[in-house]
């Protein structure tokens, strides 16, 4: 690891509050800022300012966002009030949340501790499958993909959230179509594949 | 300042939060028309691509939802909060291997400079006017790094490099703009 000379790290406040440092150097930097009351006064200064360039950048989000965010919320609050060990992993501190669309349509939400090694996967506009036909969720390692369950049935417009206990540093999530029951492993391409450690 | 938009919002935000990490579901419908735009954006500024905006917008979304009751008002206002996540999930998106990669090839450094004007794609709001004039009262140098820095997601190494300029330069730069920018904006905190 490089030395930063402390009069260099000073310097740092402008770039750390707009996001235009790298991984390593914000980590050593938020370091410093912990002991560091003018930093602190400046990042908060700064921070602010990139606030209002951001808000400057405003623009209408297509429509249909607004009930698919809304939607898969309302159904991961239900989740959370009905099954502890969702609300365990949706409170965890190392815990991400990421969503992507599928090839086949619709959106894939996941929340993933790796410190609980479990997530939760909720979807919104998946397309229904014939009764003979089930979305399988996957763990994908190094090793290749274990399976991590069956996505269940929706409700409205999204599937209720379930919980995947296995996840391992480093997976992947995938989804696949598979006959009823599910399978071993996958015998069809994936129609998602989100990477979602923190 | 007290008719400043940013702390208005932020009064109200703070207490749809607050209602929204005791599980009222309904708050968080306000939560949404009240920030959804600027997080959508800011994220669409950032990424361009705008099929990818609108999944990083719900993941943010979904992110401040599950996360409203860590949201700790003695640190920054709450759209501050909400806009750091944004922006930080948009820049991560950004900087992924595979987007990197492409940016690289592409070099669209100079597409990034080239739009660095902040009223395309923006809604002419009176917050939007008042930003663009204020950038408009930088120096050249400092209202590109800030630009690239903030709207086009480049590192500071990177804005460095496209600009041709010492990294020690892109700091001060960088730091210097801020400060005009901050004093043109009277912005509080």
């Amino acid at each position: 690891m490089r030395f930063v000379p402390r009069r260099r790290v000073h310097t740092l406040a402008g770039p750390y509050a707009l996001d235009a440092v790298e991984a390593a150097e914000r980590n050593r930097f938020e370091r410093h800022l912990r002991g560091c009351r003018s930093c602190q006064q400046e990042v908060r200064a700064f921070t602010a300012t990139a606030t209002a360039l951001g808000l400057a950048a405003a623009a209408t989000p297509p429509a249909r966002l607004r009930g698919r965010v809304l939607d898969a919320i309302a159904t991961l609050e239900a989740a959370r009030t009905g099954d502890p060990e969702i609300a365990t992993v949706l409170a965890a501190p190392d815990a991400r949340t990421t969503s992507a669309g599928t090839s086949a349509g619709g959106t894939a939400t996941v929340v993933a501790s790796t410190r609980e090694g479990k997530l939760v996967f909720t979807s919104s506009g998946l397309p229904a499958l014939p009764p003979e036909r089930v979305y399988e969720l996957w763990f994908i390692g190094a090793g290749g993909a274990r399976p991590a369950g069956l996505v269940p049935p929706a409700s409205g417009e999204s599937t209720i959230p379930v919980l995947a206990s296995g996840l391992e540093a480093g997976d992947k999530v995938g989804v696949t179509v598979e006959p009823a029951g599910g399978t071993t492993s996958p015998t069809t391409t994936p129609i998602v594949v989100m990477a979602v450690a923190a | 300042m007290r008719d400043n938009p940013a702390e208005q919002g932020d009064q109200l935000l703070e207490a749809l939060l607050q209602q929204a990490a005791r599980g009222e579901a309904a708050a968080f419908e306000s939560v949404y028309d009240v920030i959804a735009g600027p997080v959508y954006g800011l994220i669409r500024k950032v990424l361009r691509d705008p099929a990818q905006s609108e999944e990083v917008t719900q993941e943010v979304l979904l992110e401040v939802w599950r996360t409203a009751s860590r949201f700790d008002p003695s640190r920054g206002g709450a759209v501050a909060w909400v806009l750091t996540i944004a922006h930080r999930r948009a820049v991560d998106r950004v900087r992924s291997e595979a987007a990197a990669t492409d940016r690289e090839q592409r070099s669209v450094l100079p597409d990034a400079l080239a739009s660095d004007d902040v009223a395309d794609s923006v809604a002419a709001s009176l917050e939007a006017e008042r930003v663009r004039r204020c950038l408009e009262g930088l120096t050249e140098l400092q209202r590109q790094s800030i630009t690239l820095a903030y709207y086009g997601g480049y590192t500071y190494t990177q804005v460095a490099k496209g600009l041709n300029v010492t990294l020690a330069t892109v700091k001060a730069r960088i730091r210097g703009g801020l400060i005009r920018l901050r004093d043109c904006l009277g912005v509080t905190w």
